[in-house]
C-alpha cells in the first residue's frame, strides 16, 4: 500500500509510514488512500523528460495571476504575484531561498530567473554555481526552458516545486 | 505461576506478493495470589571516576552510593568498583554491616583519567562471583557519562559472560557525552535496563527505583522464546513496560531480565510476513521460561499460541488502540534513530525533512514537550547543519519512555481485547 502523506511504498499491515510516521489506517481499519492532486515527485531511477527550449512551442498561453512555490525541506509554501520577472536566489530577491537552508543546500546569491513571455513562463539560469535543474534534467546557463504546472526546480540541492 | 497474554493487530492476512507486517503485544504477569520473596541482594555498584565526573556529578554518586548502601538489607552483599582507565575495588564484596566505615572509603573516591569501562566491569565481575551461584540476586549497576575507550568490544564480551552466569546489567549514563548505542548493547545479553541521567540529582531517584525493582523480584532469568513458522520472523522486538529498552531479536531465546514487582513486561513485536501464495492457518507462537524462586522452580515454561488465518480477501480488522499507541511511539523513536543515521552518513537534508516530520507528529500526537525539544533541534540542524548531544539523549529517551506511559493509559482496552485471543 501506499502511504496517504508523503506516496512511499509501505508493506500491508504497516500501522504507520516507515518514512514520514503517518499513520495509515482510517477508523474502520482500512488503509487511507492517497488524495489525487498529489504533489508530483519524480521517481527516482526514472528519466525524466527533457524540458522543451522556450522557442519551440506555438500555443497561445494565458497569463498565471500567480505563482506558488512549494520547499519540501522546510514545508514553505510561497505565493508571487507574476508581474514583474521573479528573481531567484538568497537575500535581496523575490524568491528568497535564504530560510530554507539555501546557503547549505547550494544555492547561489543571485541563481536563476523566472519569467513570463509570449510563449510561457520561462526559466533561465543565472550561471549559478551549483546549477538549475528543471525535472532533474541540468539547465544550461543563460538559455531560457519552458516550466509548466507541477515542475520540480531545483537550485543547487534544494528542491522546490512549482504550480500555477 | 506466571499469566502470558498477547493480542495482534490482525487475525488474518492477505494472499498477496508482497511482504506484511503484524504486530503483537504480550504482556507477561504475576499470578493475581503472588508471593514475593525477597532473594538476598548481591549488587556491584560500577562507578566512573574519570575527570569529567569531577564536582557535582561523583559528589551526587557518592551520596547516591551512600543512600544505596542505608537501603540494603543485613543479608545483602555488596561491592563497590571505581575506574577511569584502570579499577580500583573500593569496597570489597561485603556483607552491609560496617556501613560507616564503608561511607568513609567511599568518600576517598576522587576523578581523573579517563574512561575505559571493560576494567571496571572486570573487578565487579570478580567480587559478584565470590557469592556462591544460586544464592543471591547477581546485579551489576554501572554509572558513566562518556564514551569508553577502545574496549567496547571486550566489554560487550564480558557483558554475555555475566548474562551466562546469571548477572543482570543495569546501566546509566549521565550527561549527554555518553554512547547510548553501547549501554543498549551491553545490558541487551541480561534483558537489563539502559537509561538517561539527564543532571546529577536525579541519579538518586533513578538508583532508588532500581534497588527497589530488585527488592522485589518474583521471577528472573525470563526470556522469550518465539516459535514462528518459515517465512516468519522478527523485525523488531522493544520492552515496553515496565521500561522501555530495545531487545536482541537475533536470538532464539530473547533474554527479558526480571519480572518485578507486580508490574507486568509487556512486550511489542514487529513481525515481517514473507508473500503468501495459498489460503492455510499459521500458529505464531511465543514461550516464556523464567526461574521462580518463591516456588523453586528453574526453567518453567509457560506458553501461548495464536493462531492466523491467511486467506484471499482478508476482512479489514481495526487493530487493538493499546498496539496502535505503542507502534506510533515506536515509529517516532525509529524516524529519530534514522534521523542520526542520516547525519553519520552526510545526508544533512534528508536528516532536516525527517526531523521537521518528527517534530509535526510529535506535536500531532500531543507531545508537546517533546515536539517543542524536537523543533528546537531541527532549528538547530537548519542553521548550523548540525544536533546536541543532549537534544539526542533527551528525544531518544524520552520517545522510550512515552511508551510504556501510553501503555499504562491502554491498559483497560488490553484488558478489553482479551476476549479477541
Amino acid at each position: 500500500m501506499t502511504c496517504w502523506d508523503c506516496g512511499t511504498e509501505q508493506p500491508e499491515g504497516a500501522l504507520f509510514c516507515n518514512e514520514c510516521g503517518a499513520y495509515l489506517l482510517d477508523k474502520s481499519g482500512k488503509p487511507v488512500r492517497a488524495p489525487a492532486d498529489q504533489l508530483p515527485f519524480t521517481d527516482e531511477g526514472a528519466a525524466p523528460p527533457q524540458p522543451h527550449l522556450a522557442g519551440q512551442s506555438w500555443e497561445a498561453v494565458q497569463k498565471p495571476t500567480h505563482l506558488t512555490f512549494i520547499i519540501p525541506i522546510t514545508g514553505r509554501r510561497v505565493q508571487i504575484p507574476l508581474e514583474d520577472d521573479i528573481t531567484v536566489g538568497r537575500g535581496p530577491v523575490i524568491l528568497d531561498l535564504d530560510a530554507d537552508l539555501g546557503a547549505q543546500e547550494g544555492v547561489s546569491r543571485y541563481h536563476a530567473l523566472i519569467r513570463f513571455t509570449d510563449e510561457g513562463l520561462i526559466l533561465i539560469d543565472q550561471n549559478s554555481t551549483n546549477g538549475t535543474f528543471l525535472n532533474n534534467y541540468r539547465l544550461p546557463p543563460e538559455i531560457p526552458y519552458m516550466l509548466n504546472s507541477g515542475d520540480e526546480l531545483r537550485f543547487g540541492d534544494l528542491l522546490v516545486h512549482l504550480f500555477f | 505461576m506466571l499469566n502470558l497474554d498477547a493480542i495482534t493487530s490482525r487475525h488474518y492476512l492477505g494472499i498477496t506478493t508482497n511482504q506484511q507486517l503484524l504486530y503483537f503485544l504480550i504482556t507477561a504477569t504475576p499470578p493475581p495470589q503472588y508471593t514475593s520473596q525477597r532473594l538476598p541482594l548481591n549488587i556491584a555498584f560500577v562507578i566512573d571516576r574519570s575527570t569529567s565526573m569531577k564536582g557535582p556529578r561523583l559528589e551526587r554518586v557518592k551520596a547516591a552510593a551512600k543512600i544505596l548502601i542505608d537501603n540494603l538489607a543485613p543479608e545483602d552483599t555488596i561491592s563497590i568498583i571505581s575506574f577511569s582507565d584502570r579499577a580500583e575495588t573500593v569496597i570489597p564484596a561485603t556483607s552491609v554491616k560496617e556501613r560507616l566505615q564503608m561511607f568513609t572509603q567511599l568518600q576517598g573516591i576522587e576523578a581523573s583519567g579517563g574512561t575505559e569501562i571493560y576494567q571496571g566491569l572486570l573487578a565487579a565481575l570478580h567480587e559478584l562471583r565470590k557469592k556462591p551461584p544460586g544464592q543471591a540476586l547477581n546485579h551489576l549497576i554501572l554509572l558513566t557519562d562518556g564514551h569508553t575507550y577502545g574496549d567496547a568490544d571486550q566489554c560487550l564480551e564480558i557483558a554475555e559472560q555475566a548474562a551466562a552466569r546469571g548477572i543482570g546489567i543495569s546501566a546509566f549514563g549521565l550527561g549527554a557525552e555518553w554512547n547510548d548505542h553501547f549501554l543498549d548493547l551491553l545490558v541487551a545479553p541480561s534483558g537489563g535496563q539502559s537509561d538517561f541521567i539527564a543532571s546529577p540529582e536525579q541519579i538518586m531517584t533513578h538508583l532508588q527505583k532500581r534497588l527497589q525493582g530488585l527488592g522485589s523480584v518474583y521471577a528472573h532469568n525470563l526470556r522469550l522464546q518465539p516459535k514462528l513458522p518459515p517465512g516468519i520472523s522478527i523485525r523488531e522486538i522493544f520492552k515496553v513496560a515496565p521500561f522501555a529498552q530495545p531487545l536482541n531479536k537475533s536470538k532464539s531465546d530473547i533474554p527479558l531480565g526480571n519480572m518485578e514487582g507486580v508490574s507486568p513486561i509487556s512486550l511489542l513485536l514487529e513481525i515481517g510476513v514473507e508473500p503468501q501464495f495459498t489460503p492455510k492457518n499459521i500458529d505464531i507462537s511465543f514461550s516464556l521460561v523464567a526461574d521462580i524462586p518463591s516456588h523453586s522452580l528453574i526453567d518453567f515454561v509457560t506458553n501461548h499460541r495464536q493462531p492466523i488465518t491467511v486467506q484471499e480477501e482478508p476482512p479489514t480488522e481495526h487493530p487493538p488502540d493499546a498496539i496502535i499507541e505503542a507502534v506510533r511511539i515506536l515509529q517516532m523513536y525509529r524516524m529519530h534513530e534514522q534521523v542520526w543515521t542520516e547525519m553519520d552518513e552526510g545526508r544533512v537534508q534528508s536528516a532536516t525533512q525527517r526531523m521537521n516530520r518528527l517534530t509535526s507528529r510529535l506535536a500531532e500526537a500531543g507531545y508537546e514537550d517533546l515536539a517543542a525539544q524536537a523543533q528546537l533541534e531541527t532549528r538547530r540542524l537548519m542553521k548550523m547543519g548540525t544536533m546536541s548531544l543532549e537534544g539526542r539523549k533527551k528525544l531518544k529517551y524520552g520517545t522510550r519512555s512515552l511508551m510504556t506511559k501510553s501503555l499504562a493509559l491502554k491498559t483497560n482496552i488490553l484488558t478489553d481485547n482479551e476476549g479477541q485471543k
